[in-house]
């Protein structure tokens, strides 16, 4: 006879939300360390596969206690329940308090006094079972199931089957993301900026030894400086593919140091990385400048050390009125993306790309931060312009346009914006916050 | 100076001057776009990265003066997520050895250097070595590498160099303005050494919409 499954739930209680990824990493964790079949369903929410953990934890009521006191140790309150199937384990789990066994075989008995409202019903649903009398899970379960699906539909059996405690889903195993790690340690410290590099790139050479040895690639790498004053250093960036390159590495692992080093000397270092497999590249059969993922990221890595970080990346409008409300993101490259053979630069795609872009548009050139401007007024228009980048008359205007909002924010704005043309021809966008006038930018 | 009030051509026309225009920067070559402010070429070198972008290729641009305005870019059809924005904060220096990086790398269709007036003052000439250099550095990777100055500054080291020349702004609305609606600008053949499409001295005019 094949042993009875057993399927252990682990709940996180009202108390512990809202539920962190942490907070479930830590869940998975402490089921991960009773079972090695773990699901992780959603936020506060974990099953396990508790078959056969007798011989190691006990009886289930035990091995429920310990899931508990385990989940309690990591700072999460839980509740436990232990049933036959996934569906029985939860609703126990909901039902009771604590720790919840339901014996084998023996759901549907367990379950027929509990409430209808541990089968997540709609609201419509929910109505309807209730205005025929149907309130716990029993009930549900001794309706005659022809005359269910009659008027439910498929959803009547279901419910049927999940209130007689009935899920024959098998759990959909989780494992930890993998990271490779590799850390320094000593009795010394480290209080410049350049022996700290060199250990980091040391550091990433080993790292990105172990990635290309098992064909893998650093989605991303965080590091962690233990400082002497007892705090710690931590940082994390992701490259703009996936890389094995310790030069790479090593250069995005500079750039961040440099623009953000350690407040205090460092005593100890360690750099992890977590892998990706990537699928190798397929070349094209006459493309000779095919976008090459290792050459962007060295590209990128080489930028961010030279620039800054800070200061390369793709636009990304905001959600905002606000004049130039814009921020970078990091520049990631989505795909491969073969280049169109072609011998101009600006030749349209052959599906779709034309269809997307406008017709010409007047850039406008923003000044940043815009400069002081002094601005003659003539019946309420401006006339003359005077900054260190134009001066001149204005031979024609157009405004004001008011810009102004967030005012239920700390930094709302209001500007009145002008465009005018100046004498010599050039135009210009100007702006009044209310106290000075600003060259904003120029049309170009 | 009279305003004038007539219209400009309905949105569209011009456009397949600016096709012709923007499918004749040379890939592997270094191509300049000169004009002063408002004469249009801020527009075309946007117009030239919109294309590429929404091609679904990827550009870059060196921003020298940090002026670039994503807003406008977007209204023109880029594809914002395609485009690497390089914020050089007027530091020529920089600006220029991030177009050599980014030149030398496989993968972009188009890589722009737009050094505006503020940027590429006399006082600080940059030798012109440096554009022979950025002309090897993209023979390579196969992008078209565009340079957008005030000025002709690259010499030989350009394979097509176009000026843009400031035309009559469009203001709408009588008898006082009530709108800025576009700009008319003069594009002017200077150099050209690709056998085709373009000709020395051919003049385009074009049309831009605010």
């Amino acid at each position: 006879m094949a042993a009875m499954r057993r399927i252990g739930c682990l709940l996180a209680r009202e108390e512990a939300f809202p539920i962190e990824e942490a907070k479930q990493r830590a869940l998975l964790e402490v089921a991960l360390a009773h079972s090695p079949r773990v699901e992780s369903v959603g936020a506060g929410l974990a099953y396990l596969d508790v078959t056969g953990l007798r011989g190691l934890f006990g009886e289930e009521p035990e091995i429920g206690q310990r899931l508990c006191r385990a989940a309690a140790d990591r700072g999460l309150a839980v509740r436990v329940g232990i049933a036959g199937s996934r569906a029985s384990a939860i609703f126990a789990a909901r039902w009771g308090d604590g720790v919840a066994i339901v014996p084998p075989g023996d759901e549907a008995a367990y379950l027929a006094p509990a409430p209808c409202s541990l089968l997540d019903l709609s609201p419509e649903m929910a109505r309807l079972l209730d205005r025929w009398g149907i309130r716990t899970l029993g009930e549900l379960a001794r309706l005659p199931a022809a005359a269910l699906f009659e008027r439910l539909g498929a959803d009547g059996p279901r419910l049927q089957a999940l209130a007689r405690g009935e899920d024959p889903r098998p759990l959909s195993p989780w494992a930890p993301p993998r990271v490779l790690e590799e850390r320094v340690e000593g009795d010394w410290t480290m209080d410049t900026i350049e022996p700290l590099i060199a250990l980091l790139a040391d550091l990433a050479g080993r790292v990105c030894a172990r990635l290309a040895r098992e064909g893998l690639s650093g989605d991303a790498f965080e590091w962690s400086c233990r400082l002497g004053d007892g705090t710690s250093h931590d940082g994390r960036f992701v490259p703009a593919v996936p890389t094995a390159d310790s030069g790479v590495v090593g250069l995005l692992l500079r750039a961040a140091f440099e623009s953000r080093p350690p407040q205090a000397a460092v005593t100890g270092i360690a750099l992890r990385a977590q892998p990706v497999r990537v699928p190798p590249d397929q070349e094209t059969l006459t493309g000779s400048s095919r976008s090459s993922p290792r050459a962007l990221a060295e590209t990128l890595a080489r930028l961010a050390a030279l620039m800054g970080p800070e200061r390369i990346g793709v636009p990304v409008l905001l959600d905002s009125h606000r004049p130039d409300a814009m921020r970078l993101a990091p520049f990631r490259l989505a795909g491969s993306l073969p280049p169109r053979e072609g011998r101009g630069a600006g030749e349209p795609s052959p599906v779709g790309g034309e269809g997307r872009v406008r017709g010409p548009v007047l850039a406008l050139c923003r000044l940043r931060p815009p400069r002081p401007a002094k601005v003659t007024l003539t019946a309420g228009r401006p006339v003359h312009l005077r900054s260190d980048l134009l001066t001149g008359s204005i031979v024609a205007s157009a405004g004001p346009w008011r810009a102004s909002g967030e005012w239920w924010c700390e930094r709302p704005f209001f500007q009145d914006e002008w465009d005018v043309e100046l004498e010599g021809g050039a135009l210009c966008r100007l702006s009044h916050d209310g106290s000075a006038w600003f060259l904003a930018g120029i049309y170009d | 100076m009279a305003i004038p009030t007539e219209s400009l051509p309905p949105p569209g026309r011009g456009s397949t001057e600016i096709d012709f225009l923007l499918g004749a920067f040379p890939r592997g070559q270094l191509s300049e776009i000169v004009g002063s402010w408002s004469s249009g070429g801020e527009s075309l070198l946007l117009a030239l990265l919109a294309r590429a972008t929404a091609g679904g290729r990827l550009a870059a641009l060196v921003d020298g003066a940090d002026a670039f305005d994503p807003t406008v870019a977007a209204a023109a059809g880029a594809d914002l997520s395609s485009l690497l924005w390089v914020r050089c904060g007027g530091e020529i220096t920089l600006a220029l050895r991030a177009a050599d990086l980014l030149a030398r790398c496989p993968g972009f269709a188009v890589v722009a250097l737009d050094l505006g007036e503020r940027v590429l003052t006399r006082r600080q000439p940059v030798p012109p070595a440096a554009w022979r250099r950025l002309q090897r550095a993209v023979e390579g990777s196969g992008a078209a590498l565009v340079l957008r100055v005030p000025r002709h500054v690259a010499g030989a080291a350009a394979a097509l160099v176009l000026e843009a020349e400031r035309g009559r702004a469009h203001w709408v609305g009588s008898p006082r303005p009530t709108r800025l609606d576009g700009l008319l600008s003069r594009v002017r053949v200077l150099r050209s050494r690709a056998p085709a499409p373009l000709q020395a001295e051919g003049v385009w005019t074009l049309s831009w919409q605010l």
